[in-house]
């Protein structure tokens, strides 16, 4: 349980914005929430309606697999009914639960890194040649042409949809070290032990998934 | 001299995935500074990645909801109607 605590303390920023990102009203249900965190104690019976669509949105783009989504969805309500005795309300409910689910989507990974096949591992020597030329300066048509400041609300949501096309892109390991590292703030060190890859595996894994990453939201980002 | 100091575009790419987790030493921190103090596309590729980095934080699937089985199951784990 400490373990879990830390995290949700670690991501509880994450969540929040997320939540504020979306509308209105989950904005100010949140703001009730807080208010009656200390009057009332978990509810079960409410928590499919409060939280189960925002844990499946969550999760999706996480795992990119609709039926295993609803299934770590599902699995994440049964682990909190079985250690409801353990919540000792230091998160708010939310951020317990999430913290949960958030566990259960880096089992999955964990899962799927124990029955790779070597052969999936990365070519330590190829690929960033086409962005660098030998002396490793940036080739002309892949270099970073300037973009416009996603600042406003809609303009980043329609980045952040970008990113999550873009994401599906990416070459399955690259995909999974950007989701484990941006979407699910792990550190570096755990994501090796997660998906079972040595330390260099994990930078050129990363060094490329950037450089893909930004190239593809270069290229569709622009055309908006 | 400078060319042994000053890291290369492709060194500099990959330093600043390093720097963003602590994870560079003194003299890889210098020849990265140096490398963007006169590099644009650098400077430029560094911007980027950090807005990409921050807004995958956020990504969710909008408006997307569970299905009627996937629902019907978790009324029953959470007995819900009773």
């Amino acid at each position: 349980m400490d373990g879990l605590a830390a995290l949700t303390l670690q991501n509880n920023s994450t969540f929040d914005s997320i939540i504020q990102a979306s509308d209105f009203f989950i904005f100010t249900s949140k703001l009730v929430d807080g208010m009656e965190k200390k009057l009332t104690s978990a509810d079960p019976k409410k928590w499919l309606e409060q939280y189960g669509n925002l844990l499946l949105q969550y999760t999706l783009p996480r795992v990119n697999d609709r039926e295993l989504a609803e299934d770590l969805v599902q699995e994440t309500f049964l682990s909190a009914l079985k250690g409801l005795s353990g919540y000792k309300g230091e998160a708010s409910e939310k951020n317990w639960i999430f913290a949960i689910l958030k566990n259960k989507i880096i089992d999955h990974y964990r899962k799927k890194a124990a029955s790779r096949e070597i052969l999936e591992l990365p070519n330590l020597n190829e690929g960033q040649e086409d962005w660098f030329d030998e002396t490793g300066t940036w080739v002309p048509q892949r270099a970073p042409h300037d973009w416009h400041d996603a600042d406003n609300p809609l303009e980043r949501k329609e980045l952040q949809k970008i990113i999550n096309w873009c994401k599906k892109n990416l070459k399955i390991l690259q995909q999974q070290v950007f989701t484990l590292k941006y979407m699910e703030d792990l550190e570096s060190e755990e994501i090796c032990k997660v998906l079972n890859i040595t330390t260099s595996n994990y930078w050129v894994l990363i060094h490329r998934a950037r450089l893909q990453m930004r190239d593809c939201v270069e290229k569709s980002f622009l055309k908006i | 001299m400078m060319k042994y100091l000053m890291a290369s575009c492709l060194e500099a790419t990959m330093l600043m995935a390093k720097k963003e987790e602590g994870k560079i030493s003194f003299r890889e921190k210098l020849s990265l500074m140096m490398h963007t103090s006169m590099c644009s596309l650098c400077r430029r590729f560094q911007k980027q990645t950090a807005v990409i980095g921050s807004e995958a934080k956020h990504v969710h699937a909008e408006g997307d909801q569970l299905s009627v089985s996937t629902r019907e199951k978790i009324e029953k784990i959470l007995d819900v109607n009773n």
